[in-house]
């Protein structure tokens, strides 16, 4: 690694490197001075506060609404992407952000079914709004979520003819994974949820079915709960026996070791390290097994509170190892919404997302457009030859702008910090600082120097030596 | 979404034979579906004009529409910063303006308007001022900078005069419309003030009823707000559109939607949702104003009210 350069006034980087990963993996990565003002508090109040913090000042929503029309009447999910992106890049409050992501990926929904923008945006609006809470009452959202009950086809499952499609995916995807039920558990967990539908289904489904934005646009779904379809009868699920509706099902599900597993090797997958597609789970021991362990304790200490598990991961020995530093691939929305909070492309939002949500799917991951109800592979799937290139270009083309207001400023402290002659060494040291304060392998250190020698002009160095750090493995990486 | 029809329309504007026109804003690059609908108020189809596009005639974010005396139409485009003028018959005459933050340069012009000298009033929005200039597009005089005081504006909107030649201004960011005199002078602001809670929330439009009362499309209320000079809220409107012949063409051509529509509770009990913002229940009841982004009052004085997330225009009666 190149050796970080020194700050008056400090003895140590390690405190704002630690804290620099913490913002790569809970948020989108923070600017130098923005992590210079956050390590004045100790980790565990940085911790605290990522966990705790509320962003109601954030008037993003009504800015993106007004310029931009499908972000607001959301007839399909560009606009619902759109204003999620915009979220992303803007907020002060990222783990916020983070986490409908992060529930994105595993209670993968789409478009191709659902076909209401709107509805999709609610979904991600009720993973931001309870997807730091506790796992049962997500789940309990999430069965009565209508993107959720049209995606797995839950209007279809009646007291007299059910279908299957939701309860099993409940176990197999979203709460203990294969191995851990029987095929007699998945029938009574879908009876249980017999008469889970939404309201108007004939009218939301004809128009669904037609692809129907006549006459006055989109109209957004909501959860209905039809008595008369429920089946009440008495029934045996993982063992226990009772009239059990969907929230038994749930709280059930919510007491079996298995889930804890399930949901303590998806938080470390997600933000500690690469593990092996969630489809090889049941062959493939965890990377960390102390770790899972770590988790599934807190899982259940805490009633199982995500907020509690995740503090307990962010203050891990395991996440704050230099180990798992820059070995995570970052996701595509990840990865760009962290190119364009540092490049501040976008103050206020303007028709030029359009385009950048464009390209975050050509990276490999359209917004509420998952592969399949699996959701995207993540790791190092995310990279191919393809998306290598979309990646490599994009970090470059916004990075390396002199247009955008953060290259802008960016230019202006490097070349204010300094009142002599800088060297190309103290150039590049000079950006990676102030991207985030990263660190890169000594040979693309010394490549980045030899291109900054290339060049005439400082702003035009600092300039195509930030376009150039985009295109680094490390830059790839959380 | 070509012919009849809109696609997030914008504004109105009616000419005196009855002509109304419609910029439509269309969504994302909306090469399809940017033009000007001419209708009447009948429903009836006289064509279209202004497709998306940067040669002289076309247009790519129409925002806003007004006609001087002689209906020559003004139309202001929000991504080229131009003024394109076109005749009733959509035949296109010229265009004026120029990008940028200098003193006659525009950034995102949101609404156009006339005074009674027949100038040009300009929400000139990214740059948070107003604009006059004349009908060729010469710069006669600027209004405010960015803020919250007494002529200070905030990403402004919607801009209108009464019969004085009194400016009102949707300040969009600062939750009030702004009363200023002719030459620019601070003379008052409206809230709403006595209606708590739904004092004004990002007002996008206004319009001035004999001079006596604002009309205001309360934009974060999604509603339509009248006012008294003294800031009184006299009526509010949430929305009630029925079916348009052109719906009603739809559906008796659709009839597999139509009788599921039927059979549709279309004014749910909005009792399920957990964030209860007018936004919101928008969403889910059709018939209320989902992005109301235009009031202007017609030659008969009714109100129409340009309803951009439902795509139609909502028109209102006066009762007193």
């Amino acid at each position: 690694m190149a050796k970080s350069i020194k700050y008056i006034g400090r003895d140590s980087m390690s405190d704002i490197e630690l804290a620099s990963h913490l913002m790569r993996r809970a948020g989108f990565g923070l600017r130098h001075e923005e992590l210079l003002e956050l390590v004045k508090n100790p980790y565990e109040a940085i911790v605290d506060n990522l966990l705790n913090e509320t962003d109601a000042s954030w008037l993003g929503d009504y800015m993106v609404r007004r310029f931009d029309n499908e972000a607001s009447g959301m007839i399909n999910v560009p606009g619902t992407a759109r204003t999620w992106i915009y979220r992303m890049i803007s907020t002060s409050n990222p783990l916020q952000e983070k986490m409908p992501l992060f529930w994105h990926g595993i209670f993968a929904t789409g478009i191709p079914k659902v076909i209401n923008g709107r509805v999709l945006f609610d979904q991600i609006n009720m993973f931001r709004k309870h997807g730091l809470g506790k796992f049962d009452e997500l789940l309990i959202h999430l069965a009565k979520d209508p993107a959720m009950i049209v995606w797995l086809d839950n209007q279809e499952n009646h007291k007299d003819s059910i279908n299957e499609n939701w309860g099993r995916e409940l176990l197999e995807l979203f709460s203990m994974g294969v191995g851990n039920y029987t095929e007699e558990d998945v029938k009574e967990c879908a009876r249980a949820f017999t008469g889970w539908t939404i309201g108007n289904t004939d009218y939301m489904m004809t128009r669904a079915k037609r692809d129907s934005d006549w006459p006055y646009g989109r109209i957004a779904y909501h959860f209905e709960y039809k008595d008369d379809d429920h089946d009440d009868s008495t029934r045996t699920f993982l063992g226990e026996t009772g009239h059990f509706n969907g929230e038994d099902i749930i709280r059930i599900i919510c007491k079996q070791e298995s889930t804890a597993r399930f949901l303590s090797r998806h938080l470390y997958h997600f933000f500690v390290t690469d593990e092996v597609p969630v489809p090889s789970w049941q062959d493939i021991e965890p990377k960390d097994p102390e770790a899972i362990d770590i988790l599934v304790k807190a899982y259940f200490d805490s009633n199982y509170d995500l907020k509690e598990m995740l503090r307990v991961l962010f203050n891990s020995e395991f996440f704050k190892s230099e180990k798992i530093r820059y070995k995570k691939v970052k996701g595509p929305a990840e990865f760009a919404a962290g190119v364009l909070r540092l490049s501040k492309e976008f103050d206020v939002p303007t028709r030029d997302l359009i385009p950048r949500h464009r390209q975050i799917g050509w990276m490999g991951q359209e917004l509420s457009n998952p592969t399949s109800v699996e959701g995207w592979h993540e790791g190092q799937e995310w990279i191919d030859t393809g998306a290598l290139v979309e990646r490599i270009n994009f970090a470059s083309e916004f990075l390396g702008n002199k247009e955008n207001n953060g290259v802008k400023q960016i230019i202006k402290n490097i070349e204010s910090s300094s009142s002599g002659h800088l060297t190309s060494a103290e150039i590049v040291s000079a950006c990676l600082m102030e991207l985030g304060d990263l660190l890169i392998d000594q040979s693309t250190y010394d490549a980045l120097v030899e291109f900054s020698d290339s060049v005439e002009g400082v702003s035009e160095k600092i300039s195509g030596v930030l376009g150039l750090i985009g295109s680094t493995k490390e830059f790839q990486m959380a | 979404m070509e012919g009849r029809g809109f696609e997030y329309p914008k504004d109105t504007w009616m000419s005196n034979s009855g002509r109304i026109y419609v910029p439509s804003q269309s969504r994302d690059y909306g090469e399809r579906g940017v033009r000007i609908t001419i209708l009447d108020i009948d429903s009836g189809f006289f064509g279209t004009f202004g497709h998306y596009g940067t040669d002289p005639g076309k247009l790519i974010s129409p925002t806003s529409i007004t006609a001087n005396a002689e209906e020559e139409l003004f139309i202001c485009d929000d991504y080229t910063n131009l003024v394109n003028v076109f005749d009733v018959e959509g035949k296109f005459l010229r265009r004026w303006g120029l990008g940028g933050t200098e003193a006659g340069s525009l950034s995102g012009p949101s609404s156009i308007s006339f005074d009674s000298d027949w100038n040009v009033l300009i929400s000139d929005t990214r740059n948070h001022r107003i604009q006059k200039f004349s009908q060729e597009g010469k710069l006669l005089d600027i209004f405010g900078t960015e803020g919250r005081g007494e002529v200070e504006f905030n990403l402004p909107w919607g801009i209108t005069c009464d019969s004085a030649d009194n400016i009102y201004v949707c300040d969009w960011g600062n939750n009030r419309v702004q009363k200023l005199d002719a030459n620019g002078k601070y003379v008052g602001e409206f809230t709403s003030a006595g209606s708590r809670p739904n004092v004004l929330n990002h007002p996008s439009s206004v319009t001035i009823i004999n001079d006596e009362y604002l009309c205001v499309a309360d934009w974060g209320n999604e509603t339509v707000k009248v006012l008294d000079q003294n800031d009184n809220l006299m009526q509010e409107l949430r929305g009630e559109a029925g079916l348009s012949k052109w719906a009603q063409d739809f559906m008796n051509t659709n009839q597999e939607e139509h009788l599921a529509r039927e059979s549709a509770n279309l004014e749910v009990s909005l009792d399920f949702l957990e964030d209860r913002t007018p936004h919101a229940e928008s969403a889910h009841i059709e018939k209320y104003f989902w992005s109301p982004v235009s009031v202007k009052l017609d030659q008969s004085g009714m109100l129409h009210v340009t309803d951009s997330n439902r795509h139609r225009i909502q028109v209102y009666k006066p009762v007193s």
